[in-house]
C-alpha cells in the first residue's frame, strides 16, 4: 500500500462529513420507504390479488350482467310475466290515492312530533337528573327540598311552537301525554299505510319471484349488487375463524372467488388477449364442487381441515400453501386432493353420498382388496381377528376362574364338614354355594362370548386361500414356480412378488406342503365342460372372477383370474370349492389352537359333523372355525353343475400340469424349519391361513396415522439427498417406473407423497445400494399396481392423519348414518357392487359385459331404493337364504327367471343385521318398520281390481312369474305372491305409477295410470263398474296384489291362459299404445 | 465437493451472523494491526527524540506539528459515531427486511432435529461439550470465563497502551486476548456451524451431510490406555496427570513470562501472578484437550464419580 502524504490541515478537525451524511441519510430514507412498502405490500401479497380480482371480476360481472339481462328480457316477454306485471300495475293504481293521503298525514304528524319532542326530551332530561339527586341525597331534609324543586319544575309551563306557528303551553305531565299520544297516532297510521300497500308489495314479490324462478343464473339485480360490492372494495384480510376448532383460514384473502354465487372459471378470469389463464385466473375460480361446500359449510369447517396448508399465513404463496420445510401439513397436491376426506371420514368405506369415481374410496377399497391390512394394521379395517383373540383370552380367563372357584368350593365344603360349630359350618357352606352361583354366572358369560365368537369367526375373512388345503388343492410342482414370481403365471393376481430367492422358495413351499392336511377328498365324476362353460358365463362368476388374458380379459378383478387354473388345481378339490367354497377340510379350534379331526369327535362319541349349526368343539365346547375364511359364496349349484363348471375350468391351461419341473425337495423335512422362519419373516399368514400361524400378528407398521408421521421417520435411505434435491429418479426398472403416477420424479420428492409413491411403485427401492442380509432386506412385496391405483393408495395414506381438529369433526354419526357407514364395509367386502347398482351412476362388472348388452333384463336388479321397497324382516330372511326355500335351493328365490344367481353368503347374524339396517337407512326408512295395514277389499272392489290386473292393456302376468314352470320360462319379473311379505305397499304404488323414476331403464312399463282430477286413473280401458269410483285405481291394484292368493293368481293366469309371457322384444311393441316407449332394462320389483 | 451443501449452510438465516463474522473479524484485525503498527513506530520515534516527545500532539500517528494537541469529543468524535450509527441502522433495516426470523416447525418432543444446534453465540459452548462432561463444559467453564473476564482489570498491571492501538506495549495482553477470542471462541463457533453435521459428526466443508453416515470411532479414557481399572486408581492417576500438567505448565509459563515479559512480572504481586497463572493454564488446557480428543481419541483424562476432565 503506498504511503499517503500527510495533509496540511488536521483532518480530524477540518474534514467535512457532509457528503457522507447526505448519502447515508438518503439511503436511510430509502430503506425507510422500503420498509413502508414492505409493510403494506411486500408482506401482504394478497392485496395485489384483491386488486387484480376486483378488476377482473368487475369485467366478468359486466358481461354476466348483459347476458343475464338478455335472459331476463326473454322472461319478461312471456305472457305470464305480462299478466303478473299488469296485476302489479293495477294494484299500484288502486292503492295510490289512499297511500298518498296517508303519507300526507304522516308527514304532518312527524312535524308535530318533532316540535313536541324537542321541548319534551329537554325537560325530561332535567327532571331525570333531579330525580337521581333525590334518590342519592343522604339527608331526608335534602330529599324533601329537592322533591319540592322537582315538583315546581314539573308544574312550570313550557311553550311548544307547532309547525303551523300556533303556540301552546303545557306543564310536564301534559307534555308527556301529548308526546305519547302523537306517537301512538303515528304507529296507527304506519300500520294503515302497510295495509294499503300490501297488494302492491305482494304483486311485486310475485313478479320478482317469477323472474328468479325462471332465471338459470343470477338476475341482473343480483349481479348489480355484486358489482356494487366489489366496485367499492377495499383490500382487507378475509378470514374464517372457528374458535372451538382453532381454525383460522385466510385463504379467501387471495381465493376471493371461491364462494361467489356465480360460477367462475379460470377462462372467465383470464385477461383479455391472453390465451392461457395466468396464476391469478387460476386462483380466482369458484370451488369446483359447491355441493360439497353445502355439506361442509366453510364457516364451520374453514379450508385447511380438508385441504391443509397454513391457513394463517399471508406473506407468500409458499407459506400459505404450507409448502416450506417447517410446515408439517402442506397443501394436499391436486392429484391427491381427496386425501382431505380421509382425515375425518376414516370410519367410512364409501364416502357418504354419490360416491362414484372417488379416488379416496378407491384407495380405501384397494387397501383391503390388495391385502395391505394383512401386514399393516389400520384402524377400522379387519377388526375381527383382534376381537376374536381377545374373546378367546377372556374365555380362557373365565375358564380358569371357574376351575379355581370349584376347587375352592370343594375345599370349603370339606372345611364345613370338619367345622367345630354349626355356625361355622353354615358359613363355609354358604361361601361354597356363593362360589357355585358365581360359576353359573361365568357359564353365562362364556356362552355370550362363544355366541359373539360364532359371528366373528363367520365375519373373519382372509384375502388369500387357505394353505392348509395345499395338498388337496394344488399341483405340487406348480407351487415353487408360483412362489418365485406370481405375476409370471398370472399377471393380474393379487399375490404380490416377494423377490424370494431359490432357497426361500424351496423352504417355504416345503413347509407349506409338509404341514398341509392330508385328508382324503371324495372322488368326483367328470362333468360336461361345454355346459360348465355356459354356467360359468351366466351364473355370475364373472362379477368377481375374470378369464382371459390381456385384451381378452373379461370379468371382474375382485377375485382371481382363472385363465390357467387348470395347470395348478386338483379337479376333486375344485368341484368341492365351486359347490361350496366355505366347506372346510377340518374345523379349527382357536381355544386349543389346533385343527380338529374325526379322531377328536370319535373320542367323545360324536359324529364327525361340523357346519354353522354344529360349531362346538368336541373337546372343550367352544366355538370352532367351521368355514373357509373366504368371501367366495355358495351359488347353490347342484353337484352336477359344480362338476360341469370344474370340468370347464380344468381345461383352462396353457401347458400341461405334468410339464412342471419336479419339486420333490418339498418333502425334505430338513427344509421345514427354514420355511417356517421365512413364512414368519414375510408375514404370509397375514393373508393366508397357514398351519402353525393361526394367531400370527401383523408384520408391518401401523398405517393409521402414517400421513402425519414426521418425514424424518420415513427412511429414504441412500436417496435422502437425491429426494431432497431432485434429479434422476432412483427407480430404473421400466415396469416400476411406469407405475409412478406422475412419471419419474422431475424435482425434489422428499415428502410423504414422494415416499409413498416410490415405495408402492418399487417397494425395494430404499434397499438399493445398501448391503443387507436376507433378513434385513425390506420385506414389502411388489404389488404390481398401476398408476391410478398408486395414486389412490397414496391419497388414502396422505389423508391417514392424526388430526388436530376436535373429535366432533370426525364423521362418526350415531344415527342411521352410522348404519350406512357400517353397511358399506360389508357391501365392499363381498363385492356386492360387482352385480348390483347401489348409487345412481355406479357401474357394475356385469353391466359392462357384452353378453348383457341386449338382454338388460337379465342383469341383477338395481338396489337404488331397496330399503324403501322391501320389508326389512323379509330382507333379512332373503339375505340369509336367497333361495327362500330350504329344499329347492338350486334357484333364485325372487327372480327365478334370472340366469345369474344371487349367492348364499352365509352372513353372520351380525352382518345380516348391519346389512338390513344399511338398506333401510340408505332409503331413509324408519327402523323398526311397522307394516302398513292393507284394507280388505270388498267383492266388488276385488272384481274391479282383477279387471285391472288382467287387463289386456297391461297384462301383469305376461311378464311376472307365477310359480308355474311352463309360464315362468318366459317371465321377466318376480312373482306377485311374494309381494305381501316382501314389499312395502306405498313403495309398490310409487313403483307402478312411475317405475322409470325408481329404476331407470326397467322393463316395467310406465304410464299405466294417469292423473285425472286429483285421482289416479288406469290409462287403459276400464269396465263400467269403475263409474263413480273415487279412490285411486293404482291404490286399488296394490291392495289387490297384496291380497292375492295362489288360487286367485292361478285362476287369473288360467283365464289369460293362452297369452304366454312373451319376450321383451314383443312386449315393447304391445306396450306402444300408451305412447311412452319404455326402454327395456334392469329388473322390475 | 458438494457446493450445494456448503450453500445450504451459508445461506441459512441462522448462520448469517457467522458468515458475516469471518470477513469482519479479518478486516478489524487488519485495521487494528495497521494502526498499532503506526503507533508503535511513533513510540519508537518519540523514544529516540525526547524533544519531539515533549511537543507532539497526538498519541496516534499520523500527525503534523501545528495540529491541535487535543480535539473535543463534540463534534469531532460524535459526528463520526453518529454516522456509524446511521450506517448500522441501515444495515439492520435491510437485513430485517430481506431475511425473516428463522422460525421452525412446532416442537415435537418425540422427534428432535438433527443436528440440533444452539444459537450461534452459544455454539462454542456446545462444541466444548464434545471434549468435557456437561458439568465442566456447561457450568465450570462458563463460570471461569466470566470470572476470568472480571479478573482482568485487577491483574493487568501494565499502564501502557490505554486509548490507542499498540502491539509493542501490550504484547501479552493482546496475545492472550487473540488466543482466547479467536482460537477458543470464534473458531469453535465456526466448527459448530460449518463442520458439525448430523449426529454432531465431523464433516469437512463441502462434504455432504448424510444422515445415514456411519463412522468408526472409539474414544478411550487415558487411564484405560495405561491399563488402570480400579476407580480409585483412575481418580488418583487423573489427578496426578492434571496436577502434573499444572505443575509443568506453570513452570514453563513462569519461565516464558519472566523471559519475555519481565516488566509486567516485576509489577505483579504474588496473588495477581498466581491468579493469572491459573486462568492462563486452564485456557491453554482447552485446546490441549481438544487435540487429545481429535487426534488421539482420548475421551477423558481424569475420571471421578463427580466430574470428568
Amino acid at each position: 500500500m503506498p504511503e499517503q502524504p500527510i495533509p496540511e490541515q488536521d483532518p480530524v478537525v477540518t474534514k467535512s462529513y457532509a457528503v457522507h451524511y447526505v448519502v447515508a441519510m438518503a439511503i436511510l430514507l430509502a430503506t425507510l420507504f422500503w420498509a413502508l412498502w414492505d409493510e403494506s405490500f411486500g408482506q401482504r401479497p394478497w392485496k395485489a390479488f384483491q386488486h387484480e380480482f376486483k378488476d377482473r371480476y368487475l369485467a366478468f360481472l359486466t358481461t354476466a350482467k348483459s347476458k343475464s339481462q338478455q335472459s331476463q328480457k326473454e322472461i319478461t316477454q312471456s305472457s305470464d310475466y305480462a299478466r303478473l306485471e299488469d296485476n302489479y300495475k293495477q294494484a299500484r293504481q288502486g292503492a295510490q290515492p289512499r297511500v298518498d293521503a296517508i303519507q300526507k298525514q304522516l308527514s304532518d304528524l312527524n312535524a308535530r312530533i318533532l316540535a313536541v319532542q324537542n321541548v319534551f326530551t329537554d325537560r325530561r332530561a332535567y327532571a331525570n337528573a333531579l330525580t337521581y339527586q333525590i334518590e342519592t341525597d343522604p339527608s331526608p331534609s335534602g330529599k324533601k327540598n329537592k322533591q319540592k324543586d322537582l315538583d315546581a319544575y314539573k308544574a312550570k309551563l313550557a311553550t311548544v311552537e307547532f309547525p303551523d306557528h300556533s303556540k301552546k303551553q303545557f306543564n310536564y305531565g301534559q307534555l308527556e301525554e301529548t308526546y305519547n299520544q302523537l306517537r301512538d297516532q303515528r304507529t296507527a297510521l304506519s300500520a294503515e299505510l302497510g295495509e294499503a300497500l300490501k297488494p302492491v308489495t305482494e304483486a311485486n314479490a310475485k313478479l320478482a319471484e317469477y323472474v328468479s324462478d325462471h332465471m338459470v343464473d343470477l338476475t341482473p339485480a343480483q349481479i348489480e349488487g355484486l358489482h356494487k360490492k366489489y366496485a367499492d372494495w377495499d383490500p382487507k384480510i378475509l378470514q374464517i375463524n372457528v374458535a372451538d376448532a382453532n381454525i383460522v383460514d385466510r385463504c379467501e384473502s387471495c381465493h376471493m372467488g371461491i364462494r361467489e354465487p356465480l360460477k367462475i372459471t379460470a377462462a372467465a378470469m383470464t385477461l383479455k388477449g391472453h390465451k392461457k389463464p395466468d396464476e391469478y385466473a387460476q386462483a380466482f375460480v369458484s370451488h369446483p364442487d359447491t355441493d360439497l361446500l353445502k355439506v361442509h359449510d366453510p364457516d364451520k369447517f374453514g379450508c385447511s381441515p380438508c385441504h391443509q396448508g397454513n391457513g394463517r399465513a399471508t406473506t407468500s404463496l409458499e407459506k400459505a400453501h404450507g409448502n416450506y420445510e417447517h410446515w408439517l401439513w402442506p397443501l394436499f397436491p391436486k392429484a391427491n386432493v381427496e386425501a382431505g376426506c380421509q382425515t375425518c371420514h376414516a370410519a367410512d368405506m364409501v364416502l357418504v353420498s354419490g360416491d362414484v369415481g372417488w379416488t379416496i374410496s378407491e384407495g380405501k377399497d384397494l387397501f383391503r382388496q390388495k391385502g395391505c391390512n394383512g401386514c399393516h394394521r389400520y384402524e377400522g379395517y379387519d377388526k375381527e381377528p383382534e376381537e376374536l383373540q381377545s374373546m378367546t383370552q377372556q374365555i380362557k380367563l373365565l375358564e380358569q376362574q371357574k376351575k379355581d372357584n370349584s376347587k375352592q368350593s370343594a375345599s370349603l365344603m370339606k372345611q364345613a364338614d370338619t367345622a367345630e360349630t354349626n355356625a361355622e359350618a353354615t358359613r363355609f357352606n354358604e361361601q361354597a354355594i356363593a362360589l357355585r352361583v358365581t360359576n353359573s354366572k361365568i357359564d353365562g358369560q362364556v356362552q355370550q362370548f362363544d355366541f359373539r365368537s360364532h359371528s366373528l369367526m363367520q365375519d373373519m375373512k382372509k384375502i388369500a386361500p387357505n394353505l392348509k388345503d395345499i395338498r388337496l388343492k394344488l399341483n405340487k410342482n406348480w407351487i415353487p414356480v408360483w412362489l418365485k414370481k406370481p405375476t409370471d403365471f398370472r399377471p393380474t393376481t393379487k399375490m404380490p412378488n416377494f423377490r424370494l430367492n431359490d432357497e426361500q422358495v424351496h423352504s417355504i413351499s416345503a413347509y407349506l406342503w409338509q404341514t398341509g392336511l392330508t385328508d382324503s377328498l371324495p372322488k368326483q365324476k367328470a362333468g360336461n365342460a361345454a355346459h360348465g362353460k355356459e354356467l360359468f358365463e351366466t351364473r355370475g362368476c364373472l362379477a368377481c372372477h375374470s378369464i382371459g388374458e390381456g385384451s381378452q380379459l373379461e370379468g371382474g378383478t375382485f377375485a382371481a383370474n382363472l385363465t390357467r387354473v387348470g395347470e395348478k388345481a386338483n379337479y376333486d378339490y375344485l368341484v368341492r370349492w365351486i359347490h361350496n367354497a366355505r366347506e372346510r377340510t377340518r374345523p379349527y379350534c382357536p381355544y386349543e389352537k389346533k385343527d380338529i379331526g374325526p379322531e377328536d369327535y370319535a373320542k367323545h362319541g360324536l359324529p364327525y359333523q361340523f357346519d354353522l349349526q354344529h360349531s362346538q368343539c368336541p373337546n372343550d365346547g367352544h366355538e370352532l372355525q367351521v368355514q373357509n375364511m373366504t368371501v367366495m359364496p355358495s351359488l347353490r349349484l347342484s353337484p352336477e353343475d359344480a362338476q360341469d363348471i370344474a370340468s370347464y375350468l380344468i381345461t383352462q391351461k396353457k401347458q400341461e400340469p405334468s410339464s412342471y419341473a419336479d419339486a420333490s425337495f418339498m418333502d425334505d423335512a430338513k427344509l421345514r424349519d427354514e420355511g417356517k422362519k421365512w413364512i414368519r419373516h414375510f408375514g404370509c399368514a397375514g393373508c393366508h391361513e397357514i398351519s402353525g400361524f393361526e394367531e400370527e400378528g401383523r408384520i408391518g407398521t401401523d398405517l393409521t396415522v402414517e400421513g402425519s408421521k414426521p418425514i424424518e421417520r420415513l427412511d429414504f435411505a441412500l436417496y435422502t439427498e437425491a429426494a431432497q434435491r431432485g434429479g434422476k429418479d432412483p427407480i430404473t426398472n421400466p415396469d416400476d417406473l411406469a407405475r409412478l403416477p406422475g412419471g419419474p420424479a422431475k424435482g425434489p420428492w422428499y415428502d410423504h407423497k414422494g415416499f409413498f409413491e416410490h415405495k408402492l411403485a418399487e417397494p425395494e427401492i430404499f434397499d438399493k445400494g445398501k448391503i443387507k442380509s436376507e433378513e434385513e432386506k425390506l420385506r414389502m412385496p411388489n404389488l404390481h399396481l398401476d398408476q391410478e391405483q398408486i395414486r389412490a393408495l397414496t391419497t388414502f395414506l396422505l389423508g391417514s392423519q392424526e388430526t388436530s381438529l376436535p373429535a366432533s369433526y370426525q364423521y362418526n354419526p350415531s344415527d342411521t348414518r352410522k348404519d350406512i357407514q357400517e353397511g358399506w364395509w360389508i357391501v365392499r367386502k363381498y363385492n356386492c357392487m360387482g352385480c348390483h347398482q347401489f348409487i345412481p351412476g355406479q357401474g357394475t362388472i356385469l353391466m359392462g359385459m357384452a353378453q348383457y348388452k341386449d338382454v338388460q333384463e337379465q342383469l341383477p336388479p338395481k338396489l337404488l331404493t331397496e330399503g324403501a321397497r322391501v320389508d326389512p324382516e323379509w330382507l333379512r330372511r332373503f339375505l340369509s337364504n336367497p333361495a327362500l326355500s330350504t329344499t329347492d335351493t338350486n334357484r333364485n328365490g325372487v327372480r327365478p327367471y334370472l340366469k345369474v344367481r344371487m349367492p348364499t353368503f352365509s352372513f353372520s347374524d351380525n352382518e345380516l343385521r348391519k346389512l338390513v339396517r344399511f338398506f333401510q337407512a340408505l332409503s331413509q326408512q324408519p327402523i323398526p318398520y311397522v307394516p302398513e295395514q292393507v284394507p280388505t277389499l270388498t267383492a266388488k272392489e276385488t272384481d274391479m281390481a282383477r279387471s285391472l290386473f288382467s287387463s289386456t292393456a297391461a297384462p301383469c302376468l305376461k311378464c311376472h312369474a307365477t310359480g308355474d314352470d311352463a309360464h315362468d320360462l318366459h317371465a321377466t319379473a318376480p312373482n306377485f305372491l311374494l309381494a305381501r311379505e316382501r314389499l312395502k305397499p306405498d313403495w309398490v304404488e310409487r313403483w307402478i305409477l312411475d317405475p322409470q323414476a325408481i329404476s331407470p331403464g326397467t322393463a316395467m312399463p310406465s304410464g299405466l295410470f294417469r292423473r285425472e282430477n286429483s285421482q289416479w286413473v288406469f290409462a287403459g280401458p276400464t269396465p263400467s263398474s269403475f263409474q263413480g269410483y273415487t279412490r285411486d285405481h293404482s291404490k286399488l291394484l296394490v291392495d289387490y296384489i297384496f291380497q292375492l292368493t295362489p288360487e286367485e293368481q292361478h285362476r287369473v293366469a288360467g283365464a289369460m291362459g293362452r297369452t304366454r309371457a312373451a319376450g321383451p322384444a314383443r312386449n315393447r311393441d304391445q306396450q306402444a299404445w300408451h305412447g311412452n316407449a319404455s326402454a327395456t332394462g334392469g329388473g322390475s320389483p | 465437493m458438494d457446493w450445494r451443501q456448503l450453500w445450504d449452510i451459508v445461506s441459512t438465516p441462522d448462520n448469517v451472523p457467522i458468515v458475516a463474522l469471518i470477513p469482519l473479524l479479518i478486516f478489524y484485525c487488519y485495521l487494528a494491526w495497521k494502526q498499532a503498527k503506526a503507533n508503535d513506530e511513533l513510540v519508537s520515534e518519540l523514544e529516540a527524540d525526547p524533544v519531539l516527545a515533549k511537543t507532539h500532539h497526538r498519541k496516534t500517528w499520523p500527525f503534523r506539528p501545528g495540529w491541535q494537541k487535543e480535539v473535543h469529543v463534540w463534534p469531532f468524535l460524535l459526528r463520526v459515531e453518529f454516522l456509524a450509527a446511521i450506517i448500522v441502522t441501515i444495515i439492520l433495516m435491510v437485513w430485517s427486511l430481506t431475511l425473516n426470523a428463522p422460525m421452525e416447525e412446532p416442537a415435537n418432543p418425540n422427534l428432535t432435529m438433527n443436528p440440533a444446534k444452539a444459537p450461534w453465540y452459544f455454539l462454542g459452548l456446545q462444541e466444548m461439550l464434545v471434549y468435557f462432561d456437561p458439568w465442566i463444559a456447561g457450568v465450570v467453564m462458563p463460570t471461569l470465563i466470566i470470572i476470568g473476564l472480571m479478573v482482568i482489570p485487577y491483574i493487568d498491571t501494565n499502564p501502557m497502551g490505554s486509548g490507542y492501538y499498540t502491539w509493542k506495549q501490550r504484547k501479552f495482553a493482546i496475545g492472550t486476548f487473540l488466543f482466547g477470542f479467536i482460537v477458543l471462541w470464534v473458531s469453535m463457533i465456526i466448527i459448530g456451524t460449518f463442520i458439525r453435521g448430523p449426529g454432531w459428526q465431523w464433516f469437512w466443508p463441502g462434504q455432504t451431510w448424510d444422515h445415514n453416515r456411519l463412522i468408526y470411532e472409539v474414544n478411550r479414557d487415558l487411564p484405560d490406555l495405561f491399563g488402570i481399572t480400579s476407580n480409585w486408581a483412575k481418580g488418583i492417576f487423573g489427578a496426578v496427570v492434571v496436577g502434573g500438567y499444572f505443575a509443568v505448565g506453570g513452570f514453563l509459563l513462569h519461565a516464558l513470562f519472566r523471559r519475555f515479559n519481565p516488566k509486567d512480572y516485576r509489577r505483579m504481586s504474588l496473588l495477581q501472578y498466581s491468579v493469572m497463572q491459573v486462568f492462563m493454564l486452564t485456557m491453554i488446557g482447552l485446546p490441549i484437550k481438544m487435540l487429545l480428543r481429535l487426534a488421539l481419541n482420548i475421551k477423558y483424562v481424569w475420571i471421578t464419580p463427580w466430574f470428568n476432565v
